[in-house]
């Protein structure tokens, strides 16, 4: 998965999940697109459909941060490099 | 401090007879039913005797922004509405809507019951554990008692108290007589009043297990409800919603506002008793407590809104109280004879309705009623449209659970 991918993801979600459409990378979500605690809620959803696992507490806890799109972004990176990982230590 | 007038300086309703004012009062002019037969729900529908509901048919032009759509439910879509419809027509500032001095009172019966049914139905259908986590978090927001309430506040910006009576059919009285107190003993300086429901079959369910609700007209809807008629079988379950602007009168006159009519008096108690029966006791004294708290006598109200649901008990035990409180002087009529019972909607309607008739100096029949039932006869029943000045109206309602409202309002001349 390559951190093109991750974007391409996340823009559908925000398309599909939250009308918004080509959000940019570095602004502030909730003022510029009325982002706010409820879709934050609907996006660590979206975000363990896409990685096809669950987010632990302590996971959950790290997004409460993001503010921007290429938070997430960085975000999601980190979580499927982590999985990935996990994954090669497993085999 | 001294008790403040309070008025009424804008009203919207979304009802089975129309959304708009002039459709409403075209409905109600020409004797326009708004029941229509009861459609299927794929659920429990087919198993309810009564086939025929209060439908809202007119269409309604939402235009909500989706960060306010995610926490609405149906419910929640009529409330705002509404509630955006008041607050244009109010124009009251929007520093004074979201300075805290304006509050929000408004209710529903059970908040959106579609919304709670497709949580149940993802429940009890669940096998896993991605299964139930396809229940949002927005999912209680949307269905929630208080959930037009809020959604109202959030959409508005509005920051003074919230009030949120869900008392069944007195949900919106209360609303309406919680914030003429917190108008006029001066807790907030206007408050955003009504209260809504939704397309429910469950409703229909309950009643129709009690044998509330009419079943003999399920071929002519029109011909149902029937307050006060010999040949009355039971309510009509319906959907719909209504609000009004209350605003102190100094600060409402100020500011040049519309002033539609004056709420003089508001009374709530309670049965103390059974929960379901009608309790003559009882609604006769919310009744005379209504009047002491206007400071009026019986003789001042020339126009009475009743209740009236076309149970057979329930409008026998009206009838008697008005009866013995208001003598067979004021006009009595039965809103509920165009529409059904809208439930948490049915104070609001019926005070937005009353405030069309006093503006437009008629009063409409109660639909239906071709043969007064004898005991229901001490009153004064309104069996044809009458053009007549009406200065001062009485609503009331009743609530399953022994709730019992009355509101006074007067026009201003």
């Amino acid at each position: 998965m390559t951190r093109q991918d991750i974007e391409n993801e996340v823009r559908d979600i925000f398309l599909r999940e939250f009308e918004v459409e080509n959000p940019e990378l570095d602004v502030n979500l909730r003022e510029a697109y009325g982002f706010d605690s409820i879709d934050a809620i609907d996006l660590l959803l979206e975000i363990e459909k896409f990685l096809g696992s669950e987010l632990t507490r302590d996971e959950k806890k790290q997004a409460m941060d993001i503010r921007t799109m290429r938070q997430i972004i960085d975000y999601i990176e980190m979580l499927a490099e982590k999985r990935h990982a996990a994954q090669g230590q497993g085999t | 401090m001294t008790d403040r007038r309070v008025v009424i300086t804008a009203c919207s309703a979304i009802t089975p007879i129309g959304n708009s004012r002039d459709k409403i009062v075209e409905s109600l002019l020409k004797g326009i039913s708004g029941v229509k037969p009861l459609r299927e729900d794929e659920l429990i529908g087919r198993f309810i005797h009564s086939r025929v509901y209060g439908t809202v048919s007119d269409p309604i032009v939402y235009d909500f922004k989706r960060q306010h759509r995610k926490t609405m439910g149906p419910v929640a879509y009529y409330a705002c509405q509404v509630a955006r419809e008041v607050l244009e027509q109010s124009g009251l500032s929007p520093e004074f809507v979201t300075g805290g001095r304006l509050g929000i009172a408004f209710g529903s019966i059970h908040g959106s019951p579609t919304v709670q049914r497709d949580i149940y139905k993802i429940f009890l259908g669940a096998k896993d554990k991605e299964t139930y986590q396809t229940i949002g978090a927005v999912d209680y927001l949307k269905s929630m008692v208080h959930t037009t309430a809020v959604n109202i506040s959030k959409m508005f910006g509005i920051t003074g108290r919230i009030i949120s009576s869900g008392t069944a059919c007195t949900t919106s009285s209360q609303s309406i007589g919680f914030g003429y107190e917190s108008v006029k003993y001066g807790l907030q300086d206007a408050m955003l009043c009504g209260g809504a429901d939704e397309y429910d079959t469950i409703t229909v369910a309950v009643f129709d297990n009690l044998l509330a609700c009419s079943t003999a007209f399920n071929d002519q809807p029109e011909k149902t409800p029937r307050p006060f008629d010999r040949a009355r079988d039971g309510l009509v379950v319906a959907e719909g919603a209504g609000a009004v602007m209350l605003e102190e009168y100094e600060f409402a006159k100020k500011r040049g506002a519309p002033i539609l009519g004056e709420v003089i008096g508001f009374a709530c108690n309670s049965n103390g008793g059974d929960l379901i029966l009608p309790n003559l006791d009882g609604i006769t004294k919310t009744l005379q407590l209504g009047l002491e708290n206007a400071e009026i006598s019986a003789s001042d109200v020339d126009l009475i809104s009743a209740h009236a649901t076309a149970t057979k008990m329930g409008d026998i035990i009206e009838a008697q109280a008005i009866g013995a409180v208001f003598g067979s002087n004021p006009h009595v009529m039965a809103l509920k004879s165009y529409m059904g019972h809208t439930m948490a909607a049915c104070g609001v309607i019926e005070t937005v309705l009353t405030l069309y008739m006093m503006q437009e100096n008629f009063i409409a029949p109660t639909l239906n009623l071709e043969d007064i039932d004898e005991r229901c006869a001490m009153v004064r029943h309104v069996q044809k449209l009458i053009e007549h000045p009406v200065k001062t109206a009485a609503i009331q309602n009743f609530a399953f659970g022994g709730v019992n409202t009355s509101l006074l309002i007067r026009k201003l001349t």
